[in-house]
């Protein structure tokens, strides 16, 4: 009996990789799709690589002149190329440094409130009943407390470090994917194949992981993508209302430093890199998503 | 189900949300530790007992149930307590700034409505063609950007750059109206207004845009809509008859997002130092002065709370399709 369930579970896995490289295939045919894809492999790699490939420690090195003066506020130059902050530390160091809380918080933050969201969204629906009724109050709830003044309040009591932020961040967006989740649950639920599958006395355990879930599991990833943006703008708003991890160097947080020592005003050098950054990202993960939502929601293929 | 007592199942519903949820805010800021008046201590302004003098002076010191029983009562009666940080009363700090922030973001949000849904309608009818394909990439980009950041480019270039807009508040310093008539209706607030406002409208478009996009072309092969094209009406009448029959899910996105506002512009009203709701929660967290706080975290789950009954109400009002049951 074991070795059916693997090979069943093996089935399935094999024909959804086959469908996803189809769909992968068709989300690639939309140009701005290309874009996105090749901006987030970027931003993988500075997640990855950045703080190695950064010519400076971004907040212990201060750039000096020869004399030994501190170089403050420089504007782009061959010892900086994208200029100094007021503390006169490298803004280059700081970008490609930063890249990496940014990129941990979101890919974790995405991913979790993914697979919660999913799981939430799947129990909810496929069971029905009190289940699905106490989940959905738990997501109203969820939903009438607003995110940011929350998160503010939790962090103001304890110091905020990357994966408390990451947690926060899962638990304020779970939400949203498993609303989603549930409705298309219910529509799959009531189709003949799961019913058949009920009647030949599968279990609810395989019935929801084998027959509903890769049925849905495609609008799943959809909203996984979107909560990657989604973390990364929270974890950036956290950061520059002053609620972030302080003893690293996010984008969110140059971002807070510009704003509050008042360096936005001549300053564009120290701005523009990480606020290009995080629209980017954010940008490009939309841009994803949104030519996949094209793919797996059928009634945008409209009448061509 | 009638609608009736669907009706007053959804109010129940929110009611009970609305008391869990300023249960939770409660709790939280109990959790906190420290009273906002201990650090006086710790710095030595204050003796321990003129600490616990004061403290007995907001109610900070009776017993937990007691505090929570008060705290319902002053939001059932709106008027929030006493300010901590400033020693006065919560609602005279709190309502001429949620008025600020409401006087922002309502066009706002109207205007955006608007435009980007005809916008979106035509790009949906328009299927394939560079005004759609560009349309899309460009309100995308504005909507996932975080909205600060669009600000913070705003600033930047506009403000700081070019020196075209102010960078800072709502009027000018030297300014001193009275009245909401002579606040609002001046040049001077205008050119405060003018960069905020493009960037929420800039945030809020694309959602809309794409909603309305989408909705038409979901309608465009429909039978009803061959009729009208059989019957000879211009391309424009149908997109007329189309865009009327794609309102729906627009209406209720208004309501949501309607509800949504105000945690969205925290960050907003930061960059533009605008002397809003969302700006003066954060101060509030800052300087620990839980009245505010509460007062200004409910208001904000209270708009949810009841932009999201309204749009459940209305979804099932307004779509025959929709079974009360399901909602």
């Amino acid at each position: 009996m074991s070795t059916t369930r693997f090979d069943t579970a093996k089935d399935r896995f094999d024909d959804l990789l086959k469908r996803s490289r189809r769909t992968a295939r068709y989300v690639l045919r939309d140009n701005s799709a290309k874009l996105g894809v090749g901006i987030l492999a970027v931003f993988t790699f500075l997640g990855v690589f950045g703080p190695e490939l950064a010519p400076y420690a971004p907040i212990e090195d201060t750039l000096r002149t020869d004399a030994g003066g501190i170089r403050r506020m420089e504007p782009p130059s061959n010892a900086a190329p994208l200029g100094t902050t007021t503390y006169g530390k490298d803004v280059l160091s700081q970008f490609l440094a930063g890249a990496r809380p940014t990129f941990i918080v979101g890919f974790f933050g995405g991913v979790g409130t993914g697979i919660v969201g999913f799981l939430v969204g799947l129990v909810a629906g496929y069971f029905g009943g009190r289940v699905d009724e106490f989940l959905m109050r738990l997501t109203d709830l969820t939903f009438s407390l607003p995110f940011l003044p929350m998160a503010l309040l939790v962090l103001t009591f304890v110091t905020p470090s990357v994966t408390l932020i990451t947690a926060v961040i899962v638990a304020f967006f779970w939400k949203m994917p498993a609303r989603v989740i549930r409705s298309e649950v219910l529509t799959v639920r009531e189709r003949t194949f799961v019913k058949s599958a009920r009647a030949s006395g599968a279990g609810h355990f395989r019935i929801m992981f084998l027959h509903v879930a890769p049925n849905v599991l495609g609008i799943g990833f959809l909203y996984t993508a979107y909560a990657v943006a989604w973390a990364i703008a929270g974890q950036a708003s956290l950061a520059f209302l002053g609620f972030g991890d302080p003893t690293t160097t996010s984008w969110g947080r140059m971002l807070r430093q510009v704003f509050a020592s008042g360096g936005m005003r001549e300053a564009w050098w120290w701005v523009f890199p990480p606020a290009i950054g995080i629209a980017a990202v954010t940008t490009s993960v939309f841009l994803v998503g949104r030519a996949f939502e094209e793919v797996v929601n059928p009634e945008l293929r409209g009448d061509e | 189900m009638t609608f009736r007592r669907f009706l007053i199942k959804r109010i129940i519903i929110a009611f009970l949300l609305t008391l869990v949820s300023v249960s939770v805010i409660f709790v939280t800021l109990r959790m906190l530790p420290g009273t906002p008046f201990s650090s006086l201590v710790a710095s030595g302004g204050l003796s321990t007992e003129q600490v616990n003098q004061i403290e007995a002076q907001y109610g900070l010191n009776e017993p937990i149930y007691v505090q929570y029983i008060k705290y319902i009562q002053s939001l059932l009666t709106l008027n929030f307590g006493y300010s901590l940080a400033e020693s006065r009363p919560v609602s005279e700090i709190i309502y001429p700034r949620l008025m600020n922030t409401l006087i922002l973001l309502v066009p706002a949000l109207i205007t955006t409505a608007i435009i980007s849904s005809i916008a979106g309608l035509y790009a949906g009818w328009n299927r394939g063609s560079t005004f759609e394909q560009s349309s899309i990439v460009v309100t995308t980009f504005f909507r996932s950007t975080p909205v600060f950041v669009t600000g913070i480019f705003l600033l930047v270039i506009f403000a700081y750059q070019l020196g075209i807009f102010p960078a800072f508040g709502m009027r000018s310093p030297l300014d001193n109206p009275e009245g909401y008539i002579e606040t609002y209706f001046a040049f001077d607030f205008a050119k405060h207004y003018f960069l905020p406002f493009i960037a929420t409208v800039l945030y809020y478009s694309g959602d809309f845009l794409l909603l309305a996009r989408n909705s038409v072309i979901e309608r465009k092969g429909s039978a009803f809509l061959t009729l009208h094209r059989a019957k000879g009406l211009s391309e424009r009448e149908q997109l007329a008859r189309a865009g009327r029959n794609s309102m729906l899910p627009l209406v209720t996105y208004f309501a949501l997002r309607m509800g949504m506002l105000f945690q969205g512009v925290i960050t907003l009203e930061v960059v533009f130092s605008w002397p809003g709701i969302g700006r003066t929660l954060v101060q509030a967290i800052n300087q620990q002065d839980y009245p505010t706080v509460q007062a200004a975290v409910f208001i904000m789950a209270l708009a949810v709370i009841t932009m999201n009954l309204l749009a459940d109400v209305m979804y099932a009002r307004i779509d025959p399709t929709v079974e009360e049951g399901d909602v």
